[in-house]
C-alpha cells in the first residue's frame, strides 16, 4: 500500500514536471505567437530575414501578409492543418540543422497554395485568362497549366532574387534592429 | 501500480525530449543574439591594423574559423613539373627555380618563405628579391607601412622584413577595426584606379570593394623604382608596387604602358629578349567577363553567405566556388549543379588546349633565338624578333596567370592565349629565315621534355639554390621567428600544424 502511494506520487510529481517543462518550451519558442497572422512571427527565426526583407520591399507589402499568400484562405481548417504541417517541417529542419547547406526553396504543396491565393484576390483578373488558358492546352498533361503566375511576375513579393546572398544587409531589418538595441 | 509506473516513464521521456529542445531553442536564441549584438558593432575591441587575426577572432568566431579553413587548400602543385616549357620560357628569371600551384590564405608567409624564389639570404642585405615581394602576403604589411612609411616598407631587400612580416594575409587586410567595413589598405590600388579613371577610389561602392579588397593584391603590377630621402636623410630607392593600369585594363593598354617606359622584368638567358612578366591579373580579367559586367563581386562567388542556426555569414573559406556551388552558383543560377560543372569543366578544357599551343610555340622561339645568336645573328636581323617573342610571352602570361581566368573570362582569355600564339609563331617563322641564312634552316630544339632538362638548358644549378634554401630555412629564418616572437608580433594560432611541404623537399 505505502509503496503504490510512493509511486503515485512519483507519477504526478513527474506529470507536472513535464507540464512545467512544457510550459517553458511553450514560452522560450514564442509558440503562442505562431497563432497569429503577424510577418513578424516569421523572423523569429533569422532564417526569414532574407524573405521578410524581400517582402517588405514589395508591393505586397501593403495588400497581403505572409500567411495571406503562403496558407490557404478559404477554410479555416485547411489553413491551421497547413500551418501545423510547415510549422513541423520548419522546426525539424531548425532543431536538426538539415537545411543550412541549401538554398531555401518552396515546396511543391506551399507553390500550389500561393497559386491558389494568387487567383484567390486577383480572380477578376485572371478568370478569363484561365477560362482561354484550357483551349490553348493541346496536351492536357503539357507544361501551360503547370506555369505558376511568378514564373513570368519574377518581382512579385520577393524581388528579382530572394537568396542570403541578394540580400547582404537583411540583419537590417527595423523590427530586429529595434529590439536588440 | 503498473499505471503510475507507465505515466512515470510516459512523462520522463517527454521531460528528456523537450529539455533537449529547448536547449535548441535557447542555443539558436543566443546565436541570434550574438549576431544582432555584432551587427550593431557593440562588443569588439581590435587594434588598430591588429594583424593576429586570431584576435579578430574572438569576436567573429565563425568569420575566423572558416578563414582558417583555407588551409585545408594544401596540396603543392609543381607546375613546372606539369609543362617543362615553363622553366624554358622564364630562364633567367626566379619562376623557372620554383612554380607552384597556389595553396590556401592560410599558408601565404609560409610558401612565400619556402619558395626559391625568394632565395637563401643570410643577413637583412642578401637574396635576390625586394620587400616588395611581402606586399601581398601578410596583415602585417599594412601595419608595418602604418607605423613607417609606404617608402620605408618598399625600400631594401626582402629579408630586411623577416621578423617583422610574420603572419598570413587575414582580417586587417581588408576590414576596418572599429567598424568592419571594407577597407583598402594597399594604397597602391587607390593610385592606380585614380590615374586610371574609370572608377575613381572615390567613388567606389560598397559592391565595388567586394571586388576590390581582392583587388589590392589579385592584379597586375611591376616594381616602380622610386627614389626618396629616409628621415635620417639618405637618399634611398624604393622598389614600390605599380599597377599598368594607366592606359586602361586590357592586355594591349599594359604592354603600351610597359614599351613605352622601357620596361623589362628580365632579359631572357637563352635569347636575350627583354621580358615582362605578368602577374595574375585576375580582377582586371574579371572585369571582361559575365559576372564582372554584371557587377557580381568575387566575394559573392568566394565567400558565399553561409547558415548556422539562426546566424548568418559570409564565408571566409575564400577557394573554388565549385566546393561550394549551393551556397554559391544556384543563388543565381536554374539547373542543375552537375550541369555548371560540365560548363565550367569545357571551358578549363579549351584553355589548356591553346595554352599548351602557346608554351610549345613560345618555349621553341626562345631556343631557336639562342640558336641564331650562337650562329652569329646581328642585334638588327633580330630586334623584331625579340619584340614578337616579348609581345607573346607577356600576352600568354597575362591570359593564364590569374586564377580562373579561363572561367571569369573565357572569350578574352582564349582572345588574348590566340595573339600569343600568333606572336609567336610571328619569331618562329621570322627564326626560320634568320637560321636559313646562317645555313641552319633544319635546326630542330633540344629535348626539353622534363623539368630537369629544362632546367638545366637554362642554366640553372638547381641542387645548389635547395642545398642553399634548407642552409637558411635552419639559420636564418629560425631567427625571425625568435624575433618575432620577442617583438609580440607573433601569431601561434596562424602557424598551426603546419606541415613542411614544398616542391624540392624530398
Amino acid at each position: 500500500m505505502e509503496k503504490n502511494n510512493i509511486l503515485k506520487c512519483i507519477a504526478i510529481g513527474s506529470v507536472i514536471t513535464a507540464f512545467g517543462v512544457f510550459g517553458y518550451v511553450v514560452n522560450a519558442s514564442n509558440m503562442v505567437s505562431y497563432l497569429s497572422e503577424d510577418p513578424k512571427v516569421c523572423i523569429n527565426c533569422h532564417v526569414m530575414n532574407t524573405q521578410y526583407a524581400t517582402w517588405q520591399h514589395s508591393s505586397h507589402r501593403e495588400r497581403a501578409t505572409c500567411v495571406q499568400c503562403h496558407l490557404p484562405q478559404a477554410s479555416t481548417v485547411d489553413k491551421m492543418i497547413a500551418k501545423a504541417r510547415d510549422g513541423f517541417n520548419h522546426s525539424v529542419a531548425m532543431t536538426l540543422r538539415t537545411y543550412e547547406h541549401n538554398t531555401i526553396r518552396i515546396s511543391e504543396d506551399a507553390s500550389r497554395r500561393i497559386q491558389g491565393s494568387c487567383i484567390s484576390c486577383h480572380k477578376e483578373l485572371v478568370s478569363q485568362m484561365i477560362e482561354s488558358n484550357k483551349s490553348y492546352q493541346t496536351d492536357p498533361d503539357g507544361p501551360l497549366v503547370e506555369r505558376r503566375c511568378w514564373d513570368c511576375h519574377r518581382l512579385t513579393s520577393h524581388g528579382s532574387t530572394r537568396s542570403l546572398t541578394t540580400t547582404p544587409n537583411n540583419l537590417g531589418v527595423k523590427e530586429l534592429y529595434n529590439t536588440s538595441r | 501500480m503498473n499505471k503510475s509506473i507507465a505515466l512515470t516513464i510516459v512523462s520522463a521521456v517527454a521531460i528528456v525530449a523537450l529539455i533537449f529542445l529547448a536547449l535548441s531553442i535557447n542555443k539558436h536564441k543566443v546565436e541570434q543574439q550574438a549576431m544582432n549584438a555584432l551587427a550593431l558593432n557593440s562588443l569588439a575591441d581590435i587594434k588598430k591594423f591588429e594583424s593576429r587575426s586570431s584576435e579578430w577572432g574572438k569576436y567573429y568566431p565563425r568569420q575566423y574559423d572558416t578563414y582558417r579553413q583555407t588551409r585545408q587548400s594544401d596540396k603543392i602543385e609543381d607546375v613546372l613539373k606539369k609543362d617543362p616549357a615553363l622553366p624554358t620560357m622564364w630562364a633567367g628569371y626566379g619562376f623557372s627555380k620554383d612554380y607552384n600551384g597556389p595553396r590556401g590564405h592560410y599558408y601565404m608567409v609560409e610558401d612565400n618563405i619556402n619558395s626559391l624564389r625568394t632565395g637563401a639570404p643570410v643577413d637583412d642585405k642578401t637574396g635576390p628579391m625586394p620587400t616588395a615581394c611581402w606586399t601581398c602576403k601578410s596583415a602585417d604589411v599594412p601595419r608595418y607601412m602604418n607605423e613607417k612609411s609606404e617608402l620605408d616598407f618598399f625600400t631594401g631587400k626582402w629579408a630586411r622584413l623577416g621578423d617583422e612580416i610574420v603572419n598570413p594575409v587575414g582580417c586587417a587586410d581588408c576590414h576596418d577595426n572599429e567598424t568592419m567595413a571594407l577597407t583598402i589598405t594597399r594604397p597602391y590600388l587607390i593610385r592606380a584606379m585614380d590615374n586610371e579613371g574609370s572608377l575613381p577610389y572615390a567613388d567606389a561602392t560598397y559592391q565595388d570593394k567586394r571586388s576590390l579588397v581582392c583587388a589590392q593584391c589579385h592584379s597586375e603590377y611591376y616594381f616602380k623604382p622610386t627614389e626618396w630621402t629616409d628621415p635620417e636623410g639618405n637618399e634611398q630607392v624604393a622598389k614600390v608596387v605599380t599597377f599598368p593600369w594607366d592606359n586602361g585594363f586590357t592586355v594591349e593598354a599594359m604592354e603600351t604602358y610597359y614599351d613605352d617606359r622601357e620596361f623589362k622584368d628580365w632579359t631572357h638567358k637563352i635569347s636575350k629578349t627583354p621580358m615582362l612578366k605578368a602577374q595574375h591579373p585576375g580582377y582586371e580579367i574579371y572585369m571582361t567577363g559575365a559576372h564582372g559586367l554584371n557587377n557580381v563581386a568575387c566575394v559573392d562567388c568566394h565567400m558565399p553567405y553561409m547558415r548556422e542556426g539562426g546566424v548568418k555569414y559570409s564565408s571566409h573559406n575564400v577557394a573554388s566556388p565549385l566546393d561550394n556551388m549551393a551556397n554559391s552558383c544556384m543563388n543565381c543560377h536554374r539547373g542543375t549543379e552537375k550541369e555548371l560543372r560540365e560548363t565550367v569543366e569545357r571551358k578549363l578544357e579549351r584553355k589548356n588546349e591553346l595554352n599548351a599551343m602557346a608554351t610549345s610555340v613560345i618555349s621553341r622561339a626562345h631556343l631557336e633565338a639562342g640558336k641564331a645568336w650562337e650562329l652569329g645573328a646581328t642585334e638588327d636581323e633580330m630586334a623584331e624578333i625579340l619584340t614578337d617573342i616579348r609581345h607573346a610571352q607577356w600576352r600568354w602570361d597575362y591570359s593564364i596567370a590569374s586564377h580562373g581566368s579561363f572561367f571569369h573570362a573565357p572569350e578574352e582569355t582564349l582572345r588574348i592565349l590566340g595573339s600569343a600564339i600568333n606572336k609567336g609563331q610571328d619569331a618562329r617563322l621570322k627564326l626560320r629565315i634568320v637560321l636559313a641564312k646562317y645555313d641552319a634552316a633544319d635546326y630542330v630544339v633540344p629535348d626539353f621534355s622534363t623539368k630537369e632538362k629544362a632546367q638545366k638548358l637554362a642554366g640553372l644549378p638547381y641542387e645548389k639554390l635547395v642545398d642553399d634554401k634548407m642552409k637558411f630555412q635552419n639559420g636564418l629564418r629560425k631567427e625571425w621567428v625568435e624575433s618575432g616572437k620577442q617583438k609580440g608580433l607573433y601569431d601561434p594560432k596562424a602557424w598551426e600544424n603546419i606541415e613542411f611541404k614544398t616542391s624540392y623537399s624530398k
